[in-house]
């Protein structure tokens, strides 16, 4: 039996037990319960900021993308003004997808089974046979639109809730839009898709992905072995050897209380080789200049000035954000990958991890540009980031291998009663220096973010609704 | 035989359309051919994959477009070639061989799936080039992971460039028009 408030499952476990604060413990059944997973349905996907797109899919009047908002489809469209809406895909009429495809371009969504029309702001125009008033008089027009979730536009980035007088998203965000805008809005122009998603099927829960998005870095060392192997990154500088990519672990971690998390990387390594000279005695500029932000060129650098703040543009050429998260299923991916001749090329990538029951995912992998990049920057950044992730990715393809079984894990009578562990704690702070906001530390990659995100995935499971 | 209606095959352009450029079906030739894809189909099959990486060209170009579920009256876009699924040339593929065959940590195909590449419905055309020939087949590959008793099921239609290479062949460019919008494995970590 289900409670509105304070959960607790059909065998009377409460779901604020399922996590340990006392050890950094999640209960495995986390991951597979089937009752856990309505639950997040209506109080974490039916409450929070979710990312369905980017307003460069759709540029057109009229234009529109089919979405997911947890388990609901959605449809994304853009109005006559040029304004972007959200509107869940069931026809106010009988419940039929209003939509069937994956986009396209229209001034009036019509239902395929009676015709009920829809304008693509959700209003409802009308139905056939107007004389004959198939709607009724029960209830008026404006009764009648489809169902309409809350839109903000961030750099472009489409984002919906259902939570229509819940926390702005910038309150959602937090401090961390402080680093999030080093990314997102960064420049002149802005950035663009190259494409339509990669979208495939893992059969795991959503968690596995969304909480490893959450600046799992320890991974990488293990997981993603091969890069040390045979990769860019098996190019060591003298004095380091093997397939060891640890050096690539220190950083600086920023997490929040709102579960997003951001790995800010160390690129004085990198700095060093392309200038070849000490980065502590590079200006900022200078840095910059030696190796512009992922996905810009030296041309672009001067845009920066311009939208960030000085502290940012410290940080940027310094340990800049690289990997880390969004609440609740968002990776992000701004990275500097090297290259065989010693340059440095960019990839920018957004993947959502959109819930498809208990114990499958749709991997969601968009790939951006910056809409300034020049044609060939574009066009390397669009081959490189396919080859390394989304659905041949060879660096992704070994994670949507390994959630499956950390799902199947989830369903042992015994397996389910094990925990996942987050011990890994930072016993450092800010370095010294940091400008920027948050809950900060310093060193080898640790737990704590992670730790964060299933403190605010029970905040919400269990808040009051 | 049917002659394949350009506005309807997605990307038909490079779909060997006209009857006058057809290599008959049970031609010395087609043979060659149907010999060189069923020959790509066990060397992958059976995870020899320096020994099909060998039977590349050096200036291939192997991709798998995105498709998308589109409305009749767009089905000329619903096969995307802007974002894909694969955007390889041959030294990208080289890596990924690499990867596969000499690190101990490609975990996506470590255990490796059980595969079967089932190549159909070949048809072959000459090109402008004496030595060139425009290969379609459709493929259907079964992947058995791990325990599984269920299948991930790819199908699609490849597009092949095959050039002629001593008495066997070179894959020279390789368009893999997957049916799927959304794909059912985990990852394309196998050949196609």
């Amino acid at each position: 039996m289900l409670t509105q408030t304070s959960p607790v499952l059909s065998d009377s476990t409460k779901v604020a037990d399922l996590i340990s604060t006392d050890t950094r413990e999640v209960q495995m059944r986390a991951l597979s319960d089937p009752e856990i997973y309505e639950l997040e349905m209506e109080r974490i996907f039916g409450k929070v900021w979710l990312l369905l797109g980017h307003e460069s899919e759709i540029p057109q009047p009229g234009d529109f993308v089919v979405r997911d908002m947890g388990s609901d489809s959605v449809i994304v469209s853009r109005d006559a003004e040029g304004a972007v809406h959200v509107l869940l895909n069931v026809c106010s009429h009988r419940g039929m997808r209003v939509s069937t495809v994956d986009c396209g371009r229209t001034q009036i969504h019509k239902c395929p089974y009676h015709g009920w029309a829809f304008r693509p702001n959700g209003d409802f125009i009308g139905s056939p046979v107007a004389h004959e008033c198939m709607h009724g008089k029960i209830m008026s027009k404006e009764e009648l639109g489809l169902k309409k979730a809350r839109v903000t536009l961030y750099g472009g980035l489409i984002f919906a809730t259902w939570n229509i007088n819940g926390p702005t998203f910038e309150e959602f965000l937090g401090d961390a839009k402080w680093y999030y805008d080093m990314l997102f809005c960064r420049t002149d122009r802005g950035m663009e898709v190259l494409g339509p998603p990669q979208r495939f099927i893992v059969r795991a829960n959503w968690k596995t992905a969304g909480e490893q998005s959450a600046a799992d870095g320890f991974h990488t060392l293990t997981l993603h072995r091969w890069l040390g192997e045979v990769g860019g990154y098996a190019k060591k500088a003298e004095g380091e050897s093997g397939a060891d990519l640890s050096p690539e672990m220190y950083g600086v971690e920023i997490s929040s209380p709102h579960g997003h998390a951001l790995r800010c990387i160390d690129l004085g390594r990198k700095i060093r080789r392309l200038a070849g000279m000490d980065p502590d005695q590079l200006s900022v500029d200078e840095k910059l200049a030696a190796l512009p932000p992922a996905g810009m060129t030296k041309e672009m650098v001067g845009q920066l000035a311009k939208n960030l703040s000085p502290d940012q543009l410290k940080v940027m050429a310094w340990m800049p954000p690289q990997v880390g998260g969004m609440f609740p299923n968002v990776l992000f991916g701004f990275v500097y990958i090297p290259q065989s001749d010693g340059t440095i090329v960019g990839s920018m990538t957004l993947h959502a991890y959109v819930p498809r029951g208990p114990d499958k995912l749709e991997f969601v992998n968009w790939i951006f540009a910056e809409k300034d990049a020049p044609p060939e920057l574009r066009e390397k950044m669009l081959k490189q980031t396919i080859q390394l992730f989304g659905t041949s990715g060879t660096i992704e393809q070994d994670d949507s291998d390994t959630w499956p079984h950390m799902t199947l894990s989830a369903k042992g009578a015994m397996g389910r009663k094990m925990t996942m562990k987050y011990q890994a704690v930072f016993e450092t702070a800010a370095p010294k220096g940091w400008p920027g906001p948050g809950i900060v530390n310093e060193g080898f990659t640790k737990d704590d973010t992670q730790w964060h995100w299933w403190l605010y995935w029970r905040e919400l499971m269990t808040a009051e609704s | 035989m049917i002659e394949a209606k350009a506005q309807t095959v997605p990307g038909a352009e490079t779909a060997p359309t006209r009857m006058s450029d057809r290599v008959a079906v049970g031609s010395a030739l087609y043979n060659h051919v149907v010999e060189f894809l069923y020959e790509e189909a066990a060397l992958l099959d059976q995870i020899r994959l320096q020994e099909w990486a060998a039977r590349l060209a050096s200036d291939l170009v192997y991709t798998a477009p995105l498709r998308a579920t589109r409305s009749m009256d767009q089905q000329n876009s619903t096969v995307v070639r802007t974002v894909q699924h694969f955007h390889d040339d041959w030294r990208s593929i080289m890596g990924r061989v690499m990867r596969l065959t000499g690190t101990k940590s490609a975990w996506a195909e470590d255990p490796p799936s059980r595969t079967r590449r089932l190549v159909t419905n070949v048809m072959v055309a000459k090109t402008a080039k004496l030595d060139e020939f425009a290969v379609t087949s459709y493929l259907l590959v079964t992947r058995s992971r791990f325990n599984s008793p269920e299948y991930d099921l790819i199908s699609a239609e490849r597009r092949d460039l095959l050039r002629q290479d001593g008495d066997s062949f070179k894959l020279a460019r390789r368009e893999i028009i997957v049916d799927q919008a959304v794909i059912g494995t985990p990852n394309f970590a196998i050949f196609l």
